[in-house]
């Protein structure tokens, strides 16, 4: 496959991935916020995803969630993240499902209807954003039944995992700095709650662990549990085997990233939970961060390689 | 006359030939089957499929971008509901006359690019060549399999007010289009369930498949690599471009995914290079190579036009055929038939004026307000002059500007382009019309796909068809008999 073309898979993935996740946060943090407005304030999220040269503050939650979605100077704002990834599709159409593009092709024409904003700032904002959530659902669901198992659909996973895992660790980088702040135990846990509830765990947490949130568990759900789609352990796996299909079916040198993922995937397997507590919380994550900086940087050279 | 609101402001132009009514009175019988179907459709209804028509270009992504402000708006060809229909008989004469044309326009080529019998044997002058700005002396001698330069050609035709078919141009660079003919068929196909069989429409959706075999066979390998190149998502053709990669199965490339390496063209993959063997390039002769042409393009590949003149890629449609579609030498063509096949034209040629000859500037200039006035060397409907609608002061300065280099400016009486029925406001309107239809031209022949893209003024009274000064499309139904 062309390197461009396969660098646009990983994209158009990572893309679509980082606005599910951020579509999911800010529906969660909607409801935490309209609760405890202190505990749970917009600015950590606008950091986290403000990759524009201005800086933006609010904390008014529908001006937060219209900047997040439409702003046009922001990178990571919704509507340029589809629209990048349409872009993306745009140019391997001849790699996609016809389905799937017709799908990005769809969510941005959604995007681009004048009065949705209006809708937003008028409506219930919940459904606005479920309604944003389903064009990821249909899309994920497509991509599923419409995509042949072969190069672009392992590209594909390799972005949409890649990403998957960066957005585990900063989710939980981000609410550590939270939990850092507060000694009391009960405002810990609303914390711990509100991690789960972002990344779609809540439910499966109280089915294995019942309705008491500790950080030793949430971290072990969030970063070694075997089942849970979201966890770092099986976006790590899903990772490596993508990978792994690929330089079987030799679209990809058997390079670094390989290497780097054994390495991370054994850290989060190995590393037990009393060992993670002695090394610090935040030491583990800074650690796993870096390795993932790596494997991103190491898949990045797919591309690099041969670009000259 | 029917008094149905369809009808009730069909104001025919003068003198003009009308696609639907004959002699003001009465329906062509090939538009029969689609009035009737019309006429049973409300005109809510009709205006709910002229706007689902709309949606259905948008949702497929069948757009093009314009950028302002770097905000992307997404835009469609204007398209018509209303189906422009040409008879089997009609349909058989645009097909001997293309073919006979493609068919001369290749060897023109190839001996122009060769011994150039065409200029020792005095038919077309030899400064003429030569001052062309799209003729390449790196053709000069290259060797092209089967002889073949133009590969795919669209060539645009018109109707006059006689009721006979004219060639306004012959289109041989990177003629586009061909993605509106085959979306506005899969439109027409969602707007009137039933009627296209009903109708015997000849189908055009093989196209892609005719133009795969054709670029298969330029190379002696049986699976050969071939690409299709694109200047990229920028260009207003790109959904053009992405659409025949995806229908024909093979890979769109940007010149930036190319490389040529001891004068083979290769493609960067992500498992190292891969040789390429046939380019469809969308991207003029200009960009194509800055070694050799533009060297500022970083829209080509670097070395390519090495490659290719030692046979090692083949380049679709050759470098250097915009010699034979140049306005200029267009005035040649009838002539260039008599003198390669000893044939008369099928189609005509509209009368041309070579403003490099004094007489027919004088009679040019005397006679503007009956004139058009193009550079021999545009294209897009840029750079002309409609005698007819134009001011004093733009007359002025046009001409200044053709007595600077008259050669370089051909003129044509203002033609009658025929009108077609548009669905405008919920009434039927006359419009002005053209065709082009495309041929693929390959080792057994040129073959036309039955249809092509019919372009449309939707200004009143407007000439102009190009889709850059407001034109649009319809569906072209062939109808087979």
């Amino acid at each position: 496959m062309l390197s461009r073309a396969a660098n646009n898979l990983i994209w158009i993935e990572r893309y679509m991935e980082r606005g599910n996740g951020m579509l999911s946060l800010l529906r969660v943090n909607f409801s935490a916020n309209q609760d405890s407005p202190e505990l749970f304030s917009w600015s950590p999220i606008i950091k986290n995803y403000n990759a524009s040269e201005t800086e933006f503050y609010t904390e008014d939650a529908i001006e937060c969630i219209e900047y997040l979605i439409f702003s046009t100077e922001n990178p990571n704002s919704i509507l340029n993240l589809v629209t990048k990834a349409r872009e993306n599709a745009r140019s391997v159409q001849e790699h996609l499902s016809r389905e799937i593009w017709l799908c990005i092709n769809n969510y941005y024409l959604y995007l681009m209807q004048k009065d949705l904003i209006k809708k937003l700032k008028t409506e219930d904002p919940i459904v606005f954003l479920d309604d944003l959530k389903k064009f990821h659902l249909i899309y994920i669901g497509t991509m599923d039944i419409t995509q042949e198992r072969g190069p672009s659909y392992y590209f594909m996973n390799v972005g949409r995992f890649l990403e998957r895992v960066i957005q585990i660790s900063e989710f939980t980088a981000m609410k550590l700095i939270e939990v850092a702040k507060t000694s009391d135990s009960l405002e810990q846990s609303f914390y711990w709650k509100n991690l789960l509830l972002s990344v779609g765990g809540y439910q499966f947490y109280l089915k294995t662990y019942k309705s008491s949130f500790q950080e030793n568990h949430v971290i072990q759900m969030l970063f070694q549990d075997q089942l849970f789609p979201r966890s770092m352990y099986y976006c790590v796996n899903k990772l490596n085997r993508h990978i792994k299909q690929l330089i079987e079916i030799q679209e990809l040198e058997r390079n670094n990233t390989e290497f780097l993922l054994g390495k991370l995937e054994s850290t989060i397997k190995y590393t037990t939970i009393e060992s993670i507590n002695q090394q610090g919380l935040n030491q583990f994550i800074l650690g796993i961060k870096e390795d993932i900086k790596n494997i991103s940087f190491s898949i990045n050279t797919v591309y690099f390689s041969h670009s000259n | 006359m029917s008094q149905d609101f369809l009808f009730s402001s069909y104001d025919e132009l003068p003198n003009t030939w009308d696609e639907m009514i004959n002699n003001q009175t009465e329906i062509r019988p090939q538009y029969e089957a689609i009035i009737h179907c019309l006429k049973k459709i409300s005109k809510e209804e009709l205006s709910k499929k002229e706007e689902l028509s709309k949606q259905l270009f948008m949702s497929q992504g069948v757009t093009f971008t314009v950028y302002n402000d770097d905000q992307g708006i997404e835009k469609i060809f204007p398209f018509d509901i209303v189906p422009r229909i040409i008879t089997a008989s009609e349909w058989d004469f645009i097909e001997k006359g293309i073919k006979q044309r493609i068919k001369v326009l290749n060897l023109f080529i190839k001996d122009i690019y060769n011994d150039q019998f065409i200029i020792k044997d005095g038919i077309v002058p030899a400064d003429l060549i030569y001052n062309c700005p799209n003729y390449l002396r790196e053709m000069k001698g290259v060797k092209v399999p089967h002889d073949i330069y133009v590969h795919i050609a669209g060539v645009d035709l018109i109707r006059n007010n006689d009721g006979e078919f004219y060639v306004l141009e012959d289109n041989l660079r990177t003629p586009s289009g061909v993605s509106y003919m085959l979306e506005n068929r899969e439109i027409s196909k969602r707007l009137y369930p039933g009627i296209l069989p009903k109708n015997n429409v000849r189908s055009v959706s093989n196209y892609p498949n005719m133009l795969y075999k054709k670029l298969q066979e330029l190379s002696f390998k049986s699976q050969p690599n071939i690409v299709l190149l694109t200047p990229g998502i920028y260009n207003s053709a790109y959904y053009e471009h992405s659409t025949l990669a995806r229908l024909m199965g093979i890979e769109l490339v940007e010149g930036s995914d190319l490389v040529v390496k001891n004068h083979f063209v290769y493609m960067k993959t992500t498992n190292g290079l891969k040789q390429v063997d046939v380019i469809y390039r969308r991207v003029d002769d200009d960009f194509l190579d800055p070694l050799e042409f533009n060297a500022t393009s970083v829209l080509g590949v670097a070395g390519i036009m090495s490659a290719y003149r030692k046979g090692n890629v083949n380049i679709i449609n050759a470098p250097g055929t915009g010699v034979a579609d140049d306005k200029a030498i267009y005035v040649y063509v009838p002539k260039m038939i008599k003198y390669y096949l000893n044939e008369e034209p099928i189609l005509k040629n509209i009368e041309t004026y070579q403003l490099g000859n004094p007489d027919e500037l004088k009679h040019v200039a005397e006679n503007i307000k009956t004139m058009v006035i193009k550079k021999t060397d545009g294209s897009g409907g840029y750079g002309m002059l409609m005698g007819h609608e134009a001011s004093e002061e733009e007359i002025k300065d046009y001409l200044a500007t053709v007595y600077r280099n008259p050669s370089a400016f051909i003129a044509q009486p203002i033609l009658k382009l025929s009108t077609a029925p548009c669905y405008i406001n919920g009434k039927l309107s006359p419009r002005c019309i053209d065709l082009r239809p495309f041929a693929l031209s390959g080792k057994d022949g040129v073959e036309i796909c039955p249809g092509g893209l019919t372009r449309v003024a939707l200004k009143k009274g407007s000439l102009v068809v190009n889709s850059s000064q407001g034109g649009g499309s319809k569906d072209t139904w062939v109808i087979q008999d």
